[in-house]
């Protein structure tokens, strides 16, 4: 069975992300980046290209006004906003068709991730929050250590499973138990192999207990992603084998003061987006469970 | 044999009796399942949320989203086959929660109160069920026998 630091030294052996990604990446760091540069890293790559506009012109990112190419689409949303449809682009290309350890197909956990990058920020606004910086991507890269650990996970899917049949556990503390980490603290490992912005990074960490999130803003938007992520569980947006073992963190609750009426709300609001943005970015699907 | 499949905040009614329907991945949302064994016709609803009065405006485009807009649709559907509703079996599948000790998340819970509510104020009887828990479920009903399966955790019974 695979040790934990034998995960972590799998996780700097990952492949690299596609050239645009990680160009992409770098130049949210950068203040000096402008549409310029966004432009001669996005246009090389008309796969990109050609979704990017895709999402510029859905109902969830669109304008009232057809956009049709990367500097208008930069020029109307701002280099932020693009960077967060060109990662989301970018990134539904690397996912295997299968995580294994997960029992969960591509589509299925593609969904889930853009339901809950959709849902952190459509609660925020629900909420009468600024939305953090880089929320959506935040929400939809929550789970890139499940995508880390799915990788390399082959024998360790069964002794999980019989965790997860064995009484009232959480699917993260299955994972604990049989790989002595969770996705969330191998999603802070995988974010900086990547180096993915930080909040990235943070709220792949913290989903699972946001209070805990070192800074204030790290603190809202792992909060933001958990609540996101437990409606997106409830949902059925991207079920695994966890199904609904899941724990709400009581604490995100009282910091928001969540109540049913609001949560039915925001889910009853986002479904056509989160539709729509799944069969823009995935492929029809053969086979389910 | 013809595959069927409700997405959520849908329902689908079919007399083809070689037809299954099918809905994937019920977490709290629940589905109602109707079979009249005299016409050979089945009927499902996945819906989502319990009350229309959160979102009026999203009630009338997907009236299947809410407990209370979307059941009685699917009652009138199957009448509008010919369906009485005296011979209609009735199950009911789906309903899920989290651990969520404050309860705040429950809407699993709340999508089924408002559906028992909606049924004894119509006078339904549920004749099967298997809600709640923290299953994810996949149901299924055979058109033509009325047989209804839910697959969850690897494991799939009769309802």
């Amino acid at each position: 069975m695979i040790g934990t630091d034998e995960i972590f030294a799998k996780v700097q052996t990952l492949p690299t992300l596609p050239t645009s990604v990680a160009r992409l990446a770098a130049l949210i760091n950068d203040p000096r980046a402008g549409t310029l540069d966004f432009e001669s890293v996005i246009r090389p790559d008309p796969a990109l290209t050609a979704n990017l506009l895709r999402l510029a012109n859905s109902a969830y990112f669109g304008l009232s006004r057809e956009v049709v190419s990367v500097r208008q689409a930069v020029a109307l949303m701002g280099l932020k906003r693009v960077f967060e449809m060109a990662t989301s682009a970018a990134f539904a290309r690397v996912i295997p068709p299968f995580l294994p350890g997960y029992g969960i197909a591509a589509g299925d956990f593609w969904t889930h991730c853009i339901a809950v990058g959709i849902l952190s920020e459509r609660l925020a606004r629900d909420l009468g929050r600024d939305v953090p910086g880089l929320l959506f991507t935040a929400g939809l890269l929550h789970d890139v250590g499940k995508l880390a650990i799915g990788s390399f996970l082959v024998d360790e899917a069964l002794p999980m499973h019989a965790h997860l049949a064995d009484g009232r556990i959480s699917f993260v503390a299955a994972e604990r138990a049989v790989l002595g980490t969770d996705h969330a603290e191998v999603g802070l490992a995988a974010a900086e192999r990547w180096a993915l912005p930080p909040a990235i990074g943070v709220a792949a960490r913290w989903h699972h207990a946001p209070l805990d999130a070192p800074t204030p803003e790290g603190r809202v938007a792992a909060a933001l992603v958990h609540a996101a992520d437990c409606l997106a569980h409830m949902l059925g947006f991207g079920t695994d084998v966890g199904e609904m073992r899941r724990e709400v963190d009581r604490r995100v609750v009282e910091m928001f003061d969540l109540r049913p009426a609001r949560l039915e709300r925001v889910a009853g609001d986002t479904l056509a987006e989160i539709s729509e943005m799944a069969r823009l970015m995935i492929a029809p699907q053969e086979s389910r469970p | 044999m013809t595959q069927l499949t409700v997405d959520i905040a849908d329902c689908v009614v079919s007399a083809d009796p070689e037809a299954v329907i099918v809905t994937y991945a019920l977490g709290s949302c629940i589905a109602v399942i109707l079979h009249d064994p005299v016409r050979q016709v089945g009927g499902m609803i996945h819906y989502m949320l319990p009350l229309s009065e959160t979102s009026p405006e999203k009630a009338k485009d997907r009236p299947s989203m809410f407990a209370d807009t979307g059941v009685p649709l699917l009652f009138q559907a199957m009448y509008s086959h010919g369906c009485d509703k005296k011979s209609l079996v009735i199950k009911v599948t789906g309903g899920g929660s989290l651990y969520d000790d404050k309860g705040m998340f429950n809407i699993g819970q709340r999508n089924y109160t408002v559906l028992r509510k909606i049924f004894w104020k119509n006078g339904v009887i549920i004749a099967a069920e298997d809600v709640g828990g923290t299953k994810s479920r996949t149901a299924r009903i055979h058109v033509g026998t009325g047989k209804v399966t839910v697959r969850s955790q690897g494991e799939e019974v009769e309802l």
